[in-house]
């Protein structure tokens, strides 16, 4: 069908509903020089990003500071910064659990102990990680659920933010999802990995200036940090809302409904590792370091900004528990009523401090936001494409011009599948929540077989397969089974008191459970690799370079115990 | 022939716009005070801020003005 110059207008314009906030024509340049500079960010950087290695892996020319950031703001997305600030508003502090246990150790982990094997076998990918440890079919399984579930769940992310603009500032859903998509289709095609990282970097820097006033400002109003405590506790009648330890000796305890031996075992150990140390949207960012010493320093770095994250999306959400006039609902009890929804307090936040000028900068930053987590699902999603699927199994022996050029259409087709989820959900919004159960399936068993992989030269080929295999069809079959029967939480949980996110962490911990025991099992049941075979990819197996800093400050591990004190003296804080 | 643009020149720049922009129009309020003004809005944080963002943003700017090439 084809749109006259006057529909085509209509279709974007806006306002088209009652909104909370009114952009001057001050915020509308800030907005505008944004996109501006995003855009020529991209152009600048097409001519050096001719090759594979350039455009998928930025050429491994990052700094440690360039990856670092990259590496922690490609997971900032627009979920990550409203759907949390939302949580704490539901949960309270609790939420920082997230941002610390269910982060802090696990990225750590990585650039100490598991970027040296990434980094020597000189792979692309972690699905070209399990290729070179297990062979085709961990690959296989891998690269196919990865690239699926990535742009979904960049469609979502997308729809996410188009609704908080619409409700808030009254912006028009189509605008929203295809301006911003097709921006970072634009710069992501033109100049690969390099630019979204450069995009990444700027959009990180963009998020603290727009975002960190409000919690500024908002304990300025709340009189300070103890006030604000006691003005919760009368607001919300719960003194769990500001602990986030001491409430977890039992699921009744707590408003989140969950055990300190799931936030630790199921969070800590299992989701937080699967995600920091296999997820491939953020390892990419790493391997783009421009040496050793820069690929173990980079989530060192992006582990301290990630520690202070909470400070602007967890405390606002506190803050808004004190200061807000009314109360927020969830999001069914919000479209029903008219009242506003949990997910709208960091926007709602940002109008209350913000006059001209300084609204602006806020929304760019939520935007930003948005931009850098698709950003780095539509670069990795290219990258996996074209290396683990294209490149292994249906081209092998394309030219590597063609190859990039697959990487820049893959960009666009990309982008296209993360529009069409996001009006898919925009119709059906309960498949939100399947695709976000969907993307948890994957993660655990995933570092099962990798951390294996890397840490146990007896695995071999099939355990890794069938012990991926066996992880992920455990997490389909209780999240089934508790879909189906919402009793059965009792069982998975190990609690008939046990709330929703209670079943994600248990979830995760029995299947990666599940995933160990079957490669171990398969392993010693089939015939393992030659120990020369694994050079390079196993540890005791393989020699890892030495690397010779000059002073004792230069090196990763002394970095990764100020950031681990830091870690325990903040818990022990606000216990 | 000059060296490659870094990205900590493109945050300086778009630090001195954004920083020249938030504090003109905070002192543009000075002198038209806003009809619905935000709350704290006694404070004058577009100044502060935008300057501080000004401040930050030339200082990059200069440090990481693209040398030329020998």
């Amino acid at each position: 069908m084809q749109l006259l110059p006057g529909q085509l207008v209509a279709l974007f314009a806006g306002p088209v509903t009652k909104h909370l906030a009114h952009l001057d024509a001050v915020d509308v340049a800030v907005i505008a020089i944004y996109f501006g500079i995003v855009i020529f960010i991209g152009f600048y950087l097409k001519g050096s990003s001719n090759t594979s290695e350039e455009f998928f892996m930025a050429g491994r020319e990052m700094t440690a500071w360039i990856a670092g950031l990259s590496f922690v703001s490609a997971n900032l997305g627009s979920l990550e910064l409203m759907g949390w600030a939302g949580s704490a508003y539901q949960y309270g502090i609790l939420a920082t659990h997230w941002y610390w246990i269910g982060a802090i150790p696990a990225m750590l982990f990585l650039g100490i102990i598991m970027m040296p094997f990434y980094y020597i076998s000189k792979t692309h990918s972690v699905p070209g990680y399990l290729h070179l440890r297990y062979g085709d079919g961990a690959r296989a399984l891998s690269a196919v659920s990865f690239a699926f579930m990535t742009v979904l769940m960049s469609g979502i992310n997308m729809y996410s933010m188009a609704l908080v603009m619409k409700v808030v500032l009254g912006w028009n859903l189509n605008f929203s999802i295809w301006v911003s998509s097709i921006t970072v289709a634009l710069y992501v095609a033109l100049g690969g990995l390099r630019s979204a990282i450069f995009n990444e970097v700027l959009q990180f820097l963009l998020i603290w200036l727009g975002a960190l006033l409000v919690p500024i400002l908002g304990l300025i109003e709340a009189g300070g940090w103890t006030k604000l405590k006691a003005q919760i506790l009368t607001n919300v009648g719960n003194t769990q809302y500001v602990h986030m330890w001491s409430g977890l000796g039992h699921f009744k305890d707590n408003p989140m409904g969950v055990h300190w031996t799931g936030i630790v075992f199921g969070l800590g150990l299992v989701i937080s590792f699967g995600y920091w140390t296999t997820d491939f949207l953020v390892v990419q960012r790493v391997l783009s370091a421009h040496n050793l010493r820069s690929a173990r320093m980079a989530p060192i770095i992006g582990a301290g900004f990630k520690m202070a994250v909470p400070f602007i999306v967890i405390l606002p959400g506190l803050l808004a528990l004190s200061v807000l006039p009314f109360h927020l609902v969830g999001e069914t009890q919000a479209v029903a009523t008219g009242q506003h929804s949990y997910n709208e307090v960091l926007p709602l936040m940002l109008v209350r401090y913000c006059g001209p000028g300084l609204l602006g900068l806020g929304v760019t930053a939520l935007i930003a936001g948005f931009m850098s987590g698709m950003a780095g699902n539509v670069s990795a999603f290219s990258t996996v494409w074209t290396y683990d699927i294209y490149g292994a199994f249906l081209n092998k022996k394309a030219s590597d011009s063609h190859y990039v050029s697959m990487g820049r259409w893959c960009t666009f087709i990309g982008v296209l599948i993360s529009v069409g989820t996001a009006y898919l959900v925009q119709h059906a919004a309960s498949i939100m929540d399947y695709v976000q159960s969907l993307f948890s399936f994957f993660i655990a068993p995933l570092f099962g077989t990798v951390i294996l992989g890397m840490l146990w030269k007896r695995a071999t080929k099939a355990g890794g397969f069938w012990g991926l295999l066996a992880g992920t069809t455990t997490a389909i079959g209780l999240w089934a089974w508790v879909h189906n029967d919402p009793r059965a939480l009792r069982y998975v949980a190990l609690s008939p008191d046990a709330k929703a996110m209670a079943e994600d962490l248990y979830r995760a911990l029995w299947s990666w459970l599940v995933c160990v025991i079957v490669t171990v099992i398969v392993s010693y049941m089939t015939a393992p690799r030659p120990v020369a075979e694994l050079e390079g990819l196993v540890y005791g197996a393989s020699p890892i370079p030495e690397e010779h800093d000059e002073h004792w400050y230069q090196k990763p591990i002394v970095w990764a115990g100020v950031i681990a004190t830091l870690f325990i003296i903040l818990n022990i804080i606000f216990w | 022939m000059r060296e490659a643009l870094s990205i900590w020149f493109f945050a300086g720049l778009l630090f001195s716009i954004y920083g020249f922009i938030i504090t003109g129009t905070g002192l543009w309020e000075l002198g038209h005070p806003l009809l619905h003004p935000p709350v704290l809005n006694s404070l004058h944080a577009p100044i502060w801020w935008g300057g501080l963002m000004l401040v930050a943003g030339l200082a990059y700017l200069i440090r990481f003005w693209p040398r030329k090439l020998r």
